[in-house]
């Protein structure tokens, strides 16, 4: 290192010449922060090019949004509040695997496992201790969601050493036979998840004493369940984008583009890929407390394949890699059958009844799978890469380049 | 006394911690803080008295735009010593005529292309004692010479200098006259060897008090919220006005590009608030403009024009009322500000532009009237290294296009009945070239009055335009007198057309040579699906030959019969400085270039030789 910084730098000027006098190194730079207005690509330090938000209009808009998001719990009705809660709730999930599959590129089919171990770890802490499952009756949210997490997590951390090992299509693979296992795990320990088509009760939200299951003075339960829904959501996207700024979330990406030349870079892989595995768990396992919690009502059955395929769904459509992509995908995903469902009306020979063919739930897969071929043969990037598209449209305007 | 020196010593004291000086180091904007500048200047002051140099000596400075360079300008200046202005470009031997000429004690070398310049001709610096390197690389270690520095070891002998005597600087300082030399500025010299001319302290001085203080060029007058962009060489008056003495009289904050190539982009990150250009940087960034816009989707495209066509009214209209808007294009420009200028402007970096100016060489009105048609306050300027570049300026509002402006307040100006030269006087009029007394007399009148080798009349009576150089005025074998920059800058306005050299002194009729804009040219022969490899190539294609003919016939058409082009022929090498054919201010050298094509010019003359 010596050799080269000698070598290449050069060092003239104000910070690099060495062991200069004190009042000149104090003089220059450090207390200045604020970036000169009405210039955006001029900035005076790393840490204002590395910024959360990085220029004044980026800050307003994200307010703006958060502001109307917060809104929208006093103008929607309790239905479609109760539907954007879950869809928060989920996109928290979809937050986790974009932070493995999107930020550190490793596939994971086994989502819904650690999905299941954190709504299984919360609905078992909250849970009724004298009901007929398993149940430790504590039913603070500021205990059971932390749990679920870390439980998730740990889950995450013993499956880490196969990941490290494996890449690509065998770490597919891997992860697939996770959820099988834990689909067969779910279903035979009845004790604590009530067994096959019988199910047990969710976790119990409660924040000391608000109870978000029953409505309130001022609020309804729904009303009650999106906010705090709302708020968990902006707290875990700013947590992974700040994760993904960090030195950690670059080690990630190093990992995705290329492993080798990463660990070339003296990035630990071993570390990094279980790193990543933890925090996606966590995310997980959090989200999957919450989700049930929502609902109310769970079973075995639940943590399938096909949640893990609904959870790509939202990285991919969203845009892999990228925060406001995971959220806008779990969006999409959770809001989509809200629109099929209304089909039936207007289209006459689809069916609203699980019994006939062509039914809705039936188009709903369907239309999961035509959305990832479509979206990854016409915009990889995803919903987020439409956003930069037309972004980029106007930011180079008038100009194509 | 006060000093350009002694200025920042007072803008240390007032504002230590504000900004004077910004330069790129790994990406990042660096800032130099006023109390960091004055430091440095003080420990390169000592650094010279440590090297032996005293009030009188010389001191080269051989660089690209970088901090460096104002702290060794105005450390040299500090101990009375006059600093020399090299440019990055200057080969070899016009650098050992540089040295030798001036008598350079100490030279501050950028890197090891520069230094080895300066050891390819120690033998023509006999007066050379130090030579200062400010990068490092291929040099450290490597080059065994004692007379060697590396800056870090510049500044410590400065510090150590300081320990021992501490008020050497301000003892100096002390015995400052309003005689000293501040400055040699070589001129470019495309007719002879570089002069040296002689600017003294009261020279700078004035040319502060009237472009600065008085606010001759922007009103209001600069002031440390204005950001300028350091690109242009610092060897040439201009930019020494603009970057070094701006900032030392009014607390501007210079920011140094990081290259001639970079200029674009800096642009764009720095959005100055003050901008000076010359001539070629101007006509580049138009060309650039209409090579982006053919380049962008239809849509844009079609907006694009449309805008640029109500931009072409406002430019008319604004030219018309001397650069003053009028209800209706104000409202027109209002809208659309909104769709299309602001974005114009921001791309190419000058949204906060409250004053333009365009000097150092004869420029299109064309290009002015774009630039202010999309609301970019163009101002030509005028003046000359001799005048410490105080002469004329078109002042905001009060714009005449195609003049250089009025005269500066506290500025003489005459024309020679006779001749029709531009003869100045002021108190920024040079003492003299170094050591030429003979050009002297030929520049200085006895009573003071510059030869400024430019003719010109006046407009309106108060307007001076600029014909052309003396020595370039072509008369034709009928005798009548024609002006070859006119029609070359009507030339060169086009995007496609980088140079263009009018001949036909002594002939029945005017021919040209054409320089092509490789850039563009490349791009309309691209979109033409037309195959090139080099510049020759590509000029030497009969569709680039008929492209340019329509430009000339374009040209010709709005010029008198004895003015127009009858034959022309494309160059087949771009000029470069290093071949002789420009001078480091990018002008072209006329003898050089006739007599390196002769028998171009002769065979568009039908063998004729003249």
């Amino acid at each position: 290192m010596t050799t080269l910084s000698t070598g290449s730098t050069g060092s003239t000027g104000p910070g690099s010449t060495g062991s200069t006098t004190a009042p000149r190194e104090a003089a220059p730079r450090a207390r200045r922060t604020g970036r000169l207005s009405g210039r955006p690509q001029f900035y005076r330090s790393y840490a204002q090019e590395l910024a959360l938000f990085n220029t004044r209009p980026k800050r307003i808009w994200v307010g703006l949004i958060v502001l109307a998001a917060f809104a929208l719990s006093q103008m929607l009705t309790d239905n479609h509040l109760n539907t954007l809660a879950l869809a928060y709730a989920f996109a928290i999930g979809a937050l986790g695997l974009n932070i493995i599959t999107g930020l550190a590129g490793q596939v994971s089919l086994g989502h819904a496992f650690f999905l299941g171990v954190g709504a299984y770890t919360a609905a078992a802490i909250s849970g009724d201790p004298d009901g007929r499952t398993i149940g430790f009756g504590i039913t603070n949210i500021l205990v059971w969601l932390p749990a679920a997490g870390l439980v998730a997590g740990i889950a995450g951390v013993l499956v880490a050493p196969l990941a490290t090992r494996l890449r690509g299509l065998y770490l597919a693979i891997i992860t697939l036979g996770l959820v099988f296992i834990g689909e067969h795990v779910f279903r035979e320990w009845s004790d604590l998840t009530g067994g096959a088509g019988v199910g047990r009760e969710s976790a119990v939200p409660e924040l000391f004493g608000l109870e978000f299951a029953r409505d309130g003075d001022y609020l309804t339960s729904d009303q009650k369940f999106y906010l705090l829904m709302l708020v968990l959501m902006l707290v875990f996207a700013l947590g992974a984008r700040n994760l993904a700024r960090s030195r950690t979330g670059r080690a990630f990406a190093a990992v995705r583009d290329r492993d080798m030349a990463a660990e070339m870079m003296a990035i630990n892989l071993p570390r990094a890929k279980t790193v990543a595995f933890a925090i996606s768990s966590f995310y997980a396992g959090c989200s999957g407390a919450l989700i049930y919690s929502i609902i109310g009502f769970f079973e075995p059955s639940t943590f399938g394949l096909l949640l893990s395929v609904q959870f790509i769904a939202m990285v991919l459509i969203g845009g892999a890699g990228t925060v406001s992509g995971a959220i806008m995908g779990a969006l999409f995903i959770t809001l989509l059958p809200t629109l099929t469902r209304e089909l039936p009306a207007y289209v006459p020979f689809i069916s609203g009844q699980v019994t006939d063919t062509p039914n809705v739930f039936q188009l709903e897969q369907v239309l999961y799978g035509l959305l990832i071929v479509g979206f990854l043969l016409f915009e990889p990037r995803g919903l987020f890469g439409i956003w930069i598209r037309i972004r980029n449209y106007w930011k180079g305007w008038p100009f194509s380049y | 006394m006060s000093s350009p020196v002694s200025r920042i010593r007072d803008h240390a004291a007032a504002m230590p911690d504000a900004v004077a000086l910004r330069d790129k180091h790994f990406g990042i904007w660096r800032e130099w803080t006023w109390a960091s500048y004055w430091e440095h200047v003080q420990l390169a002051g000592h650094a010279y008295l440590a090297l032996g140099v005293v009030p009188g000596d010389r001191v080269a400075i051989h660089s690209e735009n970088r901090p460096e360079w104002l702290i060794c300008d105005m450390g040299a200046l500090a101990v009375r010593a006059a600093s020399v202005g090299v440019y990055p470009t200057n080969p070899a031997a016009e650098v050992g005529y540089l040295l030798n000429d001036s008598g350079a004690k100490v030279l501050v070398a950028e890197d090891q292309e520069q230094v080895d310049k300066a050891f390819a001709v120690l033998d023509q610096a006999p007066d050379m004692v130090r030579i200062v390197y400010l990068e490092p690389r291929g040099i450290r270690h490597r080059y065994d010479s004692e007379l060697l520095l590396s800056w870090e070891d510049f500044l410590e002998l400065g510090r150590e200098h300081r320990a021992a005597h501490p008020d050497a600087i301000a003892e100096v300082m002390a015995g400052q006259e309003p005689a000293d030399l501040a400055t040699l500025i070589y001129t470019s010299g495309t007719t002879g060897p570089p002069k040296g001319a002689m600017l003294t302290v009261s020279n700078v001085e004035c040319a502060i008090q009237v472009l600065v203080e008085q606010g001759a060029f922007t009103d209001p007058p600069p002031g440390p919220k204005d950001l300028t962009l350091s690109y242009l060489p610092l060897a040439h008056v201009a930019e020494r006005i603009f970057s070094t003495w701006f900032n030392a009289a009014a607390g501007t904050q210079v920011n140094f590009a990081e290259s001639i190539e970079t200029v674009p982009a800096n642009l764009r990150e720095v959005q100055p608030t003050i901008l000076f250009g010359v001539p070629r940087i101007w006509e580049k960034l138009l060309a650039g403009v209409e090579t982006r816009l053919s380049g962008a989707s239809w849509f844009k495209r079609a907006v694009s024009r449309f805008w640029l066509g109500v931009a072409d009214d406002i430019g008319e209209r604004l030219v018309a009322q001397g650069g003053v808007h009028s209800t209706s294009t104000r409202l027109k420009y209002a809208v659309g500000y909104v769709f299309f200028y602001r974005a114009l402007k921001d791309r190419l970096g000058m949204r906060k532009v409250r004053y333009a100016a365009s000097g150092a060489a004869p420029i299109a009105p064309e290009v002015l009237k774009f630039f202010m048609g999309i609301g970019v306050p163009m101002h030509e300027v005028y003046g000359m290294t001799e005048n410490t570049a105080v002469a004329t300026g078109n002042r905001p509002g009060r714009i005449r296009l195609g003049t250089v402006g009025e005269v500066h307040p506290g500025t003489e100006l005459r024309i020679d009945e006779e001749t029709g030269e531009i003869l100045t006087r002021s108190g920024a009029t040079f003492a003299g070239y170094w050591q030429r007394e003979e050009a002297t007399r030929m520049a200085l009148t006895p009573d003071g009055w510059l030869h400024t080798g430019d003719v010109g009349e006046w407009v309106e009576g108060t307007h001076v335009k600029i014909t052309d150089r003396m020595k370039d005025i072509i008369i034709t074998a009928g005798g009548k007198n024609i002006s070859p920059s006119m029609i070359e800058n009507e030339l060169k306005a086009s995007p496609f057309i980088r140079e263009a050299i009018v001949i036909g002194d002594g002939r029945k009729y005017l021919t040209a040579l054409i320089g092509i804009e490789l850039d563009t040219v490349g791009e309309w022969a691209q979109r033409r699906q037309l195959g090139y490899s080099t510049y020759r190539d590509l000029s030497a294609k009969p569709e680039v030959v008929e492209l340019v003919s329509g430009i000339v016939d374009a040209v010709n058409a709005d010029l008198a019969q004895v003015e127009r082009i009858k034959a022309f022929r494309l160059l087949p090498k771009e000029l470069d400085h290093e071949d002789g054919e420009l001078t480091a201010t990018q002008k072209v050298k006329r003898s050089a270039i006739s007599q390196m094509f002769e028998d171009t010019v002769v065979e568009m003359y039908g063998g004729a030789t003249r």
